[in-house]
């Protein structure tokens, strides 16, 4: 089978869902097609990978593009560029725009493809035909943010995607029932796929105790959808109840002078660590050396990094962020908070630390066989190749 | 003053921030010699007894540059060659230093008043050429950028006590300068101004049984603190306080626009994008109450306004606000972060009786007519560069 992938850049090595499922379906013996709309390398390796066509720089460049993408649409795939054409004209687009995707979507439309999957619900805009029109069924993942965030912004963004997508892929149940909110009508079939992890590579086997007590840790980027303002102002109610701990973010982005400063006014700048971005196998270090490990999101489609931390052993307290509450199982592989609640956060914290070392155990145990069992990679790889049959 | 004092206001841009063109245009009716240098950001207002070199596109930029290299070589060749010196030391882009720094070594104002503390170590060689270096502290370049970049930390540390003087916009921020080693005796808080005349003072008759109208004014910056303003709008809502919340500034921010989402408040908060000065009046006119949600400021203007229009204000309690607002007194002060006492204040502010809202606006203009008039700005920050003259360091 030819499957097609349409992403926004090629995968980076450590973008384990896109890599593994790749390497999974190609020991099935099926292709697979990388569609990217920026060339930009990413560390792993492909098959074959196709960038749409650059249609941005001075007006002689795009217009020249432009032409010659037309033409040679026109001229060696005829048949797939008018369908493409007469299908956007049924959907009522305007003719300026029906010819911008015959462009756009030159790349994809040279393909013998059996599925076109769109790896993102934000990549399927101005491309909703694209799949019909080359004779192939169509897929798109819905993740998080693509059908979390962004629909608010932009209402009724996939209204013309509900009728032509033939299966759906989603991370979690919370974001398939996000996909009715937002006028999915039930025709196509949703299948959850999970993230999963390398739960060879995250284990406890080098474990070692925390050099300070009580030594929590979140690995994430800096984004308001992580929720770490409210982490602070948690760790600060900690503070004020006399618990001595050390809080280590770790993750860089473009809330860090947001964070900084609510450490620093809630005056904990002693208690917390922004370490910045560092590689993987540090990331494994840092994590080895702390307890707890919290995730209080305020959005989330599912967190590869609460898989990692329960199965290298760790305590884990998320929020209940949409795919969050799957992840973790409350009481039983660790704890769920109601979100954008620091109070409820701190008090929960508090009450995990007063647990006995058995009861401790007793979680991590579960949560470690859990994510084995439920989250690895030949699961996933499983699951996937089950996905286009 | 009887010598006419030539002074430079730079913020980098012209036409600058509200406060820093009606410091501009007060000082410019009161005499002083003013020039303005910078990017040119809109249409400039012409003012009496003002030099304007501004520049916007590349063509523009080049002739000021070429302008003023030739007089200096011709007039100051000796200052020239020293300023060169100092440019040749920078890392940065020699060309854009020569084209801002020329023209204020050309016309050698006494003093060079610069608005943003962050670029202090681009105009500390200002002083070589006898020229009294007066930096403003203000916001974010004080409260904040110092605690996350050290480097900036350190800059101020080594600069600040070479500095010939500062104007501080709040007694709160004089501290906070203070930490990196700004000297008290040459902080003078001048408070932010409002050309009271042009905004009439209006009793408003405010009617409980209505939906309590609630605004906020500010662009959608973490700062600001909107996320706590829109959790206490969903205590409010729970509360069973009938009320409409307006954002102006913030547009279809992603983070805001999914907070108001999840708390199902579609119907009571409503985002607008920017808008005009005369807009924003306005709309703080018809509003019952301006919220303050920030957990930083130096002193917001929109709660100066607000106080000057007849609109009661609520405000966190950050920041030189305590030194505007008296708890239950011209307004109401509450802790920064926290919802539920915001929620808990606009609630009471909602049962409010008529003559105790009065009383409080009333008060209010009051502290705005006595603190933050236009011609006490003027005066105090033509006292400031006065004594910055007379004093010889």
């Amino acid at each position: 089978m030819r499957i097609g992938l349409v992403l926004p850049s090629i995968p980076a090595y450590s973008e384990t869902f896109f890599t593994n499922k790749i390497k999974g379906l190609e020991a099935h013996g099926h292709t697979v097609v990388i569609f990217v709309n920026n060339s930009k390398k990413g560390t792993f390796n492909t098959s074959k990978c196709k960038v749409a066509p650059k249609l941005s720089g001075s007006l002689f460049q795009v217009g020249s593009i432009s032409m010659f993408k037309l033409i040679y649409s026109f001229v060696f795939h005829f048949k797939k560029s008018k369908r493409l054409y007469l299908l956007d004209r049924k959907d009522g687009l305007g003719l300026f725009q029906r010819i911008k995707n015959i462009i756009g979507n030159s790349h994809i439309i040279t393909e013998p493809l059996d599925w076109l999957h769109f790896g993102f619900g934000t990549m399927v805009f101005n491309r909703e035909n694209v799949a019909k029109a080359i004779g192939a069924k169509m897929a798109v993942s819905f993740r998080g943010f693509d059908i979390g965030v962004y629909p608010l912004k932009n209402p009724g963004c996939y209204l013309r995607l509900w009728d032509k997508v033939d299966k759906i892929h989603v991370i979690s149940n919370d974001i398939s029932a996000l996909l009715y909110k937002h006028g999915y009508n039930g025709k196509a079939e949703i299948i959850k796929i999970t993230p999963a992890i390398d739960t060879f590579y995250f284990n406890n086997e080098e474990h070692q105790l925390p050099s300070v007590k009580n030594s929590f840790i979140t690995v994430a980027r800096l984004h308001w959808k992580k929720g770490l303002e409210y982490t602070l102002e948690a760790f600060a109610l900690l503070k004020k109840e006399g618990i001595n701990f050390h809080y280590t973010i770790i993750g860089e982005g473009e809330e860090y002078e947001r964070l900084k400063f609510a450490a620093y006014q809630l005056d904990l700048l002693d208690y917390v660590t922004f370490t910045g971005k560092i590689d993987h196998e540090k990331i494994k270090d840092e994590l080895n050396n702390a307890n707890i490990y919290i995730q209080y999101s305020i959005q989330e489609g599912f967190c590869n990094a609460v898989l990692e931390a329960q199965a290298m052993g760790k305590l884990c307290i998320v929020s209940n962020a949409e795919g969050l509450s799957e992840n973790v199982l409350d009481n039983e592989t660790g704890w769920v908070v109601p979100k954008c609640n620091p109070k409820a956060l701190a008090e929960k914290i508090q009450e995990v630390l007063a647990l006995s070392v058995e009861q401790k155990s007793s979680i991590t145990q579960t949560a470690q066989k859990r994510v084995r069992e439920e989250f690895n990679l030949e699961k996933q790889q499983q699951e996937f190749v089950g996905f286009y049959k | 003053m009887s010598k006419r004092i030539k002074i430079a206001i730079y913020s980098g841009i012209v036409p600058s921030t509200t406060f820093i063109e009606r410091l501009s245009k007060g000082l410019a009716a009161k005499g002083s010699h003013l020039f303005l240098f910078g990017l040119k950001n809109g249409r400039v207002p012409p003012l009496p007894n003002s030099t304007y070199i501004t520049y916007s596109n590349m063509l523009s930029k080049l002739l000021v540059l070429i302008r003023y290299t030739f007089l200096l070589f011709v007039i100051k060749p000796k200052e020239k060659r020293k300023l060169d010196k100092i440019i040749s030391k920078s890392k940065k882009k020699q060309l854009v230093l020569k084209l801002k720094y020329y023209p204020v070594l050309y016309h050698c104002p006494d003093i060079f008043h610069l608005q943003w503390a962050k670029s202090v170590e681009d105009w500390i060689w200002v002083q070589e050429f006898g020229i009294k270096l007066i930096v403003s502290l203000r916001g974010a370049h004080i409260n904040y950028s110092p605690l996350v970049d050290s480097k900036i930390a350190t800059t101020y540390e080594a600069l600040f006590p070479k500095v010939d003087g500062f104007h501080a916009v709040s007694k709160a921020i004089s501290l906070e300068a203070m930490k990196y080693h700004a000297a008290l005796h040459k902080i003078k808080v001048v408070y932010s101004g409002l050309e009271l005349e042009r905004m009439p003072f209006q009793l408003k008759i405010v009617d409980v049984n209505t939906p309590l109208k609630i605004i906020s004014i500010g662009r959608a910056h973490w700062k600001k603190g909107y996320t706590y303003a829109l959790n206490s709008a969903y205590l409010l809502k729970v509360a069973g306080v009938d009320f409409q919340y307006t954002i102006v500034g913030v547009g279809s921010n992603e983070e805001l626009t999914f907070q108001r989402s999840q708390l199902e408040l579609e119907n009571e908060v409503l985002f607008l994008e920017k808008l005009s000065f005369e807009e924003v009046l306005e709309s703080i006119r018809k509003a019952d109450v301006l919220l303050l949600p920030s957990v930083e400021e130096g002193i917001a203007n929109v709660v100066l306004e607000a106080m000057a229009l007849g609109t009661l204000v609520i405000s966190t309690n950050c920041g030189g606000m305590d030194e505007v607002i008296v708890d239950n007194e011209n307004g109401f002060l509450v802790p920064i972060r926290n919802s539920e006492v915001m929620a808990s204040v606009l609630k009471r502010i909602s049962e409010l009786p008529l003559p105790t809202y009065q009383k409080i606006v009333i008060r209010a203009r009051n502290t705005i007519e006595e603190q933050h008039n236009h011609k006490k700005m003027v005066v105090e920050m033509r006292d400031l560069y006065q004594k910055v003259l007379n004093t010889e360091l």
